[in-house]
């Protein structure tokens, strides 16, 4: 059912859209344009990753964590190489990582491990927590992360939350908190907020409050129809897949679209009028109120300012890889406009993202063929004037797919 | 922003129609027989206190229930505990601190000492002692009268109806409580005749005279003894309720009930029950014949005499303002009672003599505690800890050299010896059972580590004060500072973790994990890296070797930076880095827990050696024995600043080893890879080619150190209360400096030496403490048995607070500590002639007095969390989730019974191996179980969720399989609590 809605929809779309193309026939020229990553490095398992199959990836200052199908690799970033990989026969307690974080505080690393519950991996050894031997909730966690001395999980079957110092465990499922679904996707925490994120599938976004141990649950108005019947209206799907949260804003990902939220004003952001390359999207992180990354399985979609709405999206082709920016010309364009294109060689190696990560200038982005990194040199953030790095789009070309 | 409420309810479709499912599932929930009303209602029943119970149960009609209660030893059992006798018990129990605040001695001197604060009514007081609910369960719901006339709804609701064997969980003989008051066995039958107070068959619900309604007059008002208690029944006022508790004026209005209150009153002509009649009452109660306006509600005449029978009434004087302003006392109405003021009641009553002098000294209730009397009987003693001991454990030389710094467990201080002078010249009091000590680069401040008190004591070194105490992680030893001054790392060994502080702020910057039990750490000469050593081995998987490991940190940037391995390897304790930075040097252990003791091969049992941790991550083993003479609990070594010599103790066999550190590199470094990894770790002969002097000791060394400038290194020697001096250049001992303990070795002292050394073990291989490290445990399993193939393997117990909590062994056999460390001990472990009598009875007192840490998941008094608190519920359940009732004997309550969570008997909980012979165990008490991992007899179970996840599959240990995962955590929860 849930296929013959989108297909429906996206035929309908699809003979609406060229009319709204030719509808701003004299488009106006871009207000600013972003900066573009032309500088790309790549990891398989040729330069060293244990798999090809990239799960997590999180930057820690120098270190660049990757979690794979079958193993877990740092990367030395002064040195851009790969310098120690652990597989099973290495101590992993279990071969697929779907979550890594980074205890900023001592240093160690925390693994999500797909199937084999929560490792830690502390002075080159591994701790082990799963189901039988600890109080986590289920051995499926797609996703961790630190808050403050907790480690929260992700799991198939609700959140675990626990503390190393106390040994202590939590749960949180459909018993006591506004879980209607416990297949927990992703979890964030945002410091400034004070607050934990959680992506749950079929359930929204559920937000906790730290200090006061207060749920408030974040769903699709529109229920579980399978499109979004009113946009700006909420998250735009029940079925949520990544969720972060910076400077105020949560970005959120769904294999329908994705969404932003101020705390005031929801903002839906699909593929085929905006700047998504795809509905079906993996994961999101945000780096700012302004800018995210969105991993869909047709490359990656960095929507870099809101005023005006400005994507680059990377997306490979025959030649290489290409970074498309578009940009929302004028306030009432229903669609956005490409106005630069940018051929950048291969930048995400593969079009299927999973995850990305971003620090300093740079952008990680784990796909199902290795890991791409963006160098971000000069990197800036939102808008500026510059010349074209790129091709000038043919004009009257609205953005279109 | 959304509401839930606002969506589509779809989650509450599914919650309609599990309601319309649930409502004939709860009917048969409700209905289940034997199921009580209480928890059917979803009441949870509460205690209400005496007080309500003896609103019906007293008087003639009720056959005097409540006044008998109150004649009897129940009512004084808080009491008690004030008693220099409680302490002594506590004391010998290895229970620290104020009997009133230990969970084990409220466990059955209180009512409800478990229950939480809402579980509580506001007229429940804790000092009413063993109480009507102590037996017969909290009232509130079956208290009502039309309730309780019919037994069945009675017992529906709540009401227990306790059997003779009930009162024996309680009443067991303990060896504490034996030691002290020497009284036999219970004899059940007779205590339960003592106590019956039956209902008569013409019932008459009745209960002592009311104040009733009235109109409440100016003027000072009777306030009773809970009022004066508020503030007189605390420690700091030497609890001086329960002083008058222990007196015969608590009871003198039950008193009247008895029937020679009623021969008295008849000889005097009076007609009326004397609970009743004002001529007896005037003497008897409290205040009587004045105007009901003169009572608060709280004044009850079933007090008999109180406070305020002597002091006056006190309304007016009570606030603690006024109290504290004798002056204003006065002024406002408290009288200060003389020997005279007796006189009134006492003279010529009832044909006795009265002598004023002495019933004052009887009844005096100083608001100070005498000076304590150290009693000594020829069984037991006071634990080194209030014996005067210092036990000095760990120590360090000030940067400069000129003095020696010695941390002393026993006394709870820091003592100051002079390097040149050899003499003590200063004691800091410092926390609770200080372990080692460590020095600020410049000298400028010291550091203590209290692991009693889970602290660190900041110590000005020019003054000689405790300037700052900082918390740390639970138990911390070993502590050392960085090169730059910057941090302090402190090796927290209960929670096995390392707080690294922030000594400009005196704050916790983070903790690091370590592996199990951290114990000792040293800084590399270049103040990059500190090694730290971890006492148990990592758990392992069942029946493998230990694996023990050395946690390397990053010393600058606070982190760990490394984990090395010593394979087959236990109990690492010191260590210091060689002055090259090439390598640390460290103690230990290689226990061959997974052979029978019955095999004498490359050591039998326990060796006893030192590893080499290399810079670069390599790890080696060495052993100080020697074929016929062992080097038993090798405890700790320093290098000197020359690296030429290290100097290592040996706690078990009094003696340190002088190491020739040139000749131990150099057999290593000549051996192949294979021999250093296979043979040389069990060689008993090389020793004596790097062993190049050994140095005899006093008592039980522990700590060294050797002075900045080489020439000297000091020895702590723990239970001589005394340092050794050795001279490097000779290394001889040339001095033995005295750190001011008491000359006198009690029969717990001399205990704690035995336990401590390796004489009574077979070519001095170890002792008690080499199994039992600070009285704790190893971590690991041994095949004890003398069948010689390896099976029976039992996991090693705590030893901490063990004393009431017999029979003793796994199997549960041994009745007593006496039978468990006797000749049996012999037989399997030590291998040559059992301790004498004499001997033995020392070990055993000192065995039983070593203390039990405060629990760290719950302070003394303090609150459950919620999470905890929903464990409680757990553990005491008595329906499963499908509503079925739990058969008593798979509770958990029934097995794991307060106070000590043990009702002393064997179990079959299906826990039986392949390799075990029968699978009946002991049950186990839970007290601070959180620390003693691995689990079950055989310590199969790594954690306690494995206990039930991996080891229960058919509800033998419980039922928990019908438990929620969050359930089960909760659980989890509660037991850290115990």
């Amino acid at each position: 059912m849930m296929r013959v809605i989108i297909k429906v929809s996206a035929a309908v779309l699809a003979v609406l859209t060229p009319v709204a193309a030719f509808a701003e026939a004299t488009h106006a020229s871009p207000r600013g344009l972003p900066y573009v990553y032309t500088k790309w490095k790549h990891f398989t398992i040729e330069n060293g990753l244990p798999n090809n199959h990239v799960f997590a990836v999180r930057s820690n200052g120098n270190d660049l964590w990757v979690g794979t199908e079958n193993g877990l690799a740092l990367i030395d970033k002064r040195q851009s190489k790969v310098v120690k990989v652990w597989q099973e026969k290495d101590g992993l307690p279990f071969r697929s990582i779907a979550g890594i974080d980074v205890d900023k505080n001592t240093g160690d690393v925390w693994l999500g491990l797909f199937g084999g519950g929560l490792a830690r991996l502390s002075g080159d050894r591994f701790d082990h927590w799963h189901q039988l031997n600890s109080g986590l909730v289920n051995d499926v966690v797609y996703d961790v992360v630190m808050e403050h001395e907790n480690v929260w999980c992700a799991t198939t079957a609700g959140a675990s939350r626990f503390n190393p110092k106390t040994g202590e465990w939590a749960i949180f499922t459909e018993k006591n908190a506004p879980m209607e679904e416990i297949w927990n996707y992703a979890v964030d925490y945002d410091p400034q907020a004070n607050k934990v994120f959680l992506a749950i599938w079929g359930s929204g976004v559920l937000e906790y409050d730290v200090a006061t141990d207060r749920w408030q649950e974040y769903v699709d108005p529109d229920g579980e129809m399978e499109i979004d019947l009113y946009r700006d209206d909420g998250v735009n799907h029940v079925i949520v897949t990544g969720v972060t949260s910076i400077d105020g804003a949560m970005w959120v990902s769904s294999y329908f679209g994705g969404t932003r939220y101020d705390g005031r004003s929801w903002l839906g952001l699909p593929d085929i009028e905006g700047g998504l390359p795809s509905l079906f999207n993996n994961n999101v992180k945000g780096r700012s109120a302004h800018e995210a990354w969105f991993c869909s399985d047709k490359g990656a979609g960095a929507i870099v300012d809101l005023d005006p709405e400005t994507w680059v999206q990377y997306v490979r082709d025959g030649r290489g890889g290409r970074a498309i920016v578009k940009q929302r010309l004028k306030p009432e364009d229903k669609t956005l406009t490409t106005v630069e294109v940018v051929e950048t060689g291969v930048n995400a190696p593969h079009s299927f993202i999973v995850n990305a990560d971003v620090e300093g200038n740079d952008v990680f982005l784990g796909t199902s063929h290795g890991l791409g990194w963006g160098v971000g040199e000069g990197y800036y953030p939102r808008l500026k004037e510059r010349p074209l790095i790129g091709a000038a789009p043919k004009a009257d070309v609205a953005t279109q797919r | 922003m959304l509401a839930r409420n606002e969506r589509p309810p779809r989650a509450m479709r599914y919650k309609r129609a599990l309601a319309l499912l649930l409502v004939p599932l709860a009917w048969v929930f409700v209905h289940a027989p034997g199921r009580p009303s209480v928890r059917a209602a979803g009441k949870d029943p509460i205690y209400v206190g005496s007080h309500a119970c003896a609103k019906c149960h007293d008087g003639a009609g009720m056959g005097h229930q409540y006044s008998k209660w109150l004649l009897g030893r129940h009512a004084r059992a808080y009491a008690s505990l004030s008693l220099p006798e409680s302490r002594q018990i506590s004391d010998l129990s290895g229970i620290p601190g104020d009997p009133h605040d230990s969970p084990m001695c409220l466990g059955c001197h209180a009512t409800g000492s478990d229950a939480e604060p809402w579980q509580r009514d506001a007229a429940f007081h804790t000092a009413d002692g063993v109480q009507c609910e102590k037996c017969h369960g909290p009232g509130s719901e079956y208290m009502d009268m039309e309730v309780m006339q019919n037994r069945e709804a009675a017992m529906m609701a709540g009401l227990m109806m306790p059997a003779k064997k009930d009162c024996m969980l309680c009443h067991y003989v303990k060896g504490s409580h034996a030691a002290v008051h020497k009284r036999p066995l219970i004899d059940v039958e007779k205590a339960w005749m003592k106590i019956a107070h039956p209902t008569p068959k013409s019932a008459s619900p009745g209960g002592p005279a009311g104040v009733g309604k009235t109109v409440s007059l100016k003027g000072p008002k009777y306030a009773g003894v809970d009022a004066c208690g508020a503030c007189h029944n605390t420690a700091m006022m030497n609890r001086q309720a329960n002083r008058w508790k222990m007196t015969a004026h608590s009871r003198a209005w039950a008193v009247l009930a008895t029937p020679k209150a009623f021969e008295i009153a008849k000889d005097k002509g009076l007609t009326g029950a004397p609970q009743q009649t004002a001529q007896c009452l005037k003497c008897h109660a409290t205040g009587h014949g004045q105007d009901p306006g003169r009572f608060l509600a709280s004044a009850r005449i079933t007090e008999g005499v109180t406070c305020e029978a002597c002091h006056g009434p006190g309304s007016e004087y009570m606030p603690e303002a006024v109290m504290r302003d004798r002056l204003a006392a006065r002024k406002a109405g408290l009288v200060e009672p003389t020997a005279e003021s007796c006189m009134g009641c006492h003279q010529n009553a009832h044909g006795k003599t009265f002598d004023a002098v002495m019933a004052m000294k009887k009844i005096a209730h100083p608001m100070k505690p005498p000076m304590a009397t150290m009693a000594k009987t020829a069984e037991f003693s006071i634990p080194p800890s209030r014996s005067g001991y210092k036990t000095p454990r760990h120590l360090a030389v000030r940067p400069d050299g000129a003095e020696v710094w010695i941390a002393c467990e026993a006394s709870d201080s820091l003592i100051i010896v002079d390097v040149k002078k050899r003499l003590k010249t200063a004691e800091i009091k410092v926390g609770g059972q200080p372990h080692d000590v460590a020095f600020e680069p410049d000298g400028k401040r010291a550091f203590v580590s209290n692991r009693l008190d889970d602290s660190v004591s900041a110590i000005d070194v020019a003054c000689r004060k405790v300037t700052a105490t900082i918390a740390v992680g639970d138990e911390p030893h070993g502590l050392v500072v960085n090169k730059s001054g910057a941090l302090l790392f402190v090796l927290n060994s209960a929670s096995e973790d390392i707080s690294v502080i922030d000594l400009e702020e005196l704050r916790e910057l983070r903790r690091l994990k370590a592996s199990r039990f951290p114990w000792s750490l040293a800084l590399s000469p270049d103040g990059r890296r500190i090694v730290a050593t971890n006492t148990l081995s990592k758990l392992v998987p069942f029946r493998q070797p230990s694996v023990s490991e050395l946690t390397v940190i990053d010393a600058e940037k606070g982190r760990i930076a490394d984990r090395l391995e010593a394979p087959g390897a236990n109990l690492l304790q010191g260590v210091d880095w060689h002055p090259s930075g090439r390598f640390a040097l460290f103690t230990l252990n290689r226990t061959k827990n997974l052979v029978p003791m019955t095999r004498i091969h490359q050591g039998w049992t326990i060796t006893n050696g030192l590893g080499v941790a290399w810079a670069d991550g390599r790890v080696d083993q060495v052993l100080l024995d020697e074929p016929n003479w062992y080097f038993a609990d090798a405890s700790d070594v320093a290098i000197t600043p020359d690296g030429r010599l290290a100097f290592a103790t040996s706690q078990g066999t009094n003696r340190v080893a002088v190491v020739d550190v040139e000749r131990l590199i150099d057999l290593l470094q000549k051996a192949s890879l294979r021999d250093r990894a296979e043979v040389i770790p069990n060689h008993l002969g090389k020793s004596a080619e790097f062993i190049v002097n050994y140095v005899e000791t006093p008592d039980a060394p522990r700590g060294v150190a050797v002075t900045p400038d080489g020439t000297t290194a000091f020895v702590a020697n723990q239970l001589d209360d005394s340092l050794t001096v050795i001279d490097v250049g000779s290394r001889a001992s040339v001095a033995r400096i005295d750190l001011g303990g008491p000359r006198e070795v009690t029969h717990t002292r001399w205990g704690e030496k035995l336990f401590h050394s390796a004489n009574i073990t077979f070519q001095r291989q170890f002792a008690c403490a080499s199994c039992h490290p600070d009285g704790h445990v190893d971590g690991l399993t041994y095949d004890i048995e003398a069948d010689g193939i390896g099976i029976n393997p039992v996991d090693n117990r705590t030893l901490r607070g063990i004393y009431d909590t017999d029979p003793f062994k796994w199997e549960g056999t041994n009745p007593s500590l006496a039978r468990q460390c006797g000749a049996r001990l012999a037989a399997y472990f030590t291998r040559i002639q059992p301790f004498t009598p004499e001997e033995l009875s020392a070990v055993n007192d000192y065995t039983v007095t070593i203390p039990r840490p405060p629990n760290r998941y719950r302070a003394a008094g303090a609150e459950l969390t919620a999470a905890q608190a929903r464990g409680k519920l757990v553990f005491e359940r008595t329906h499963g989730a499908d509503g079925k009732e739990i058969p008593v004997d798979n509770r958990c309550i029934t097995c794991h019974f307060p106070p000590y969570y043990t009702d002393r008997s064997k179990r079959d909980v299906g826990s039986k191996h392949w390799l075990d012979k029968q699978g009946i165990f002991d049950v186990p008490h839970l007290n601070n179980i959180y620390d003693s991992a691995p689990y079950l007899h055989n310590g199969i179970a790594d954690t306690l969720e494995e206990i039930w996840t991996r080891f229960n599959p058919y509800d033998t240990h419980g039922v928990t399989n019908d438990m929620t995962k969050d359930q089960l955590n909760d659980l989890i929860e509660y037991l850290k609590t115990l």
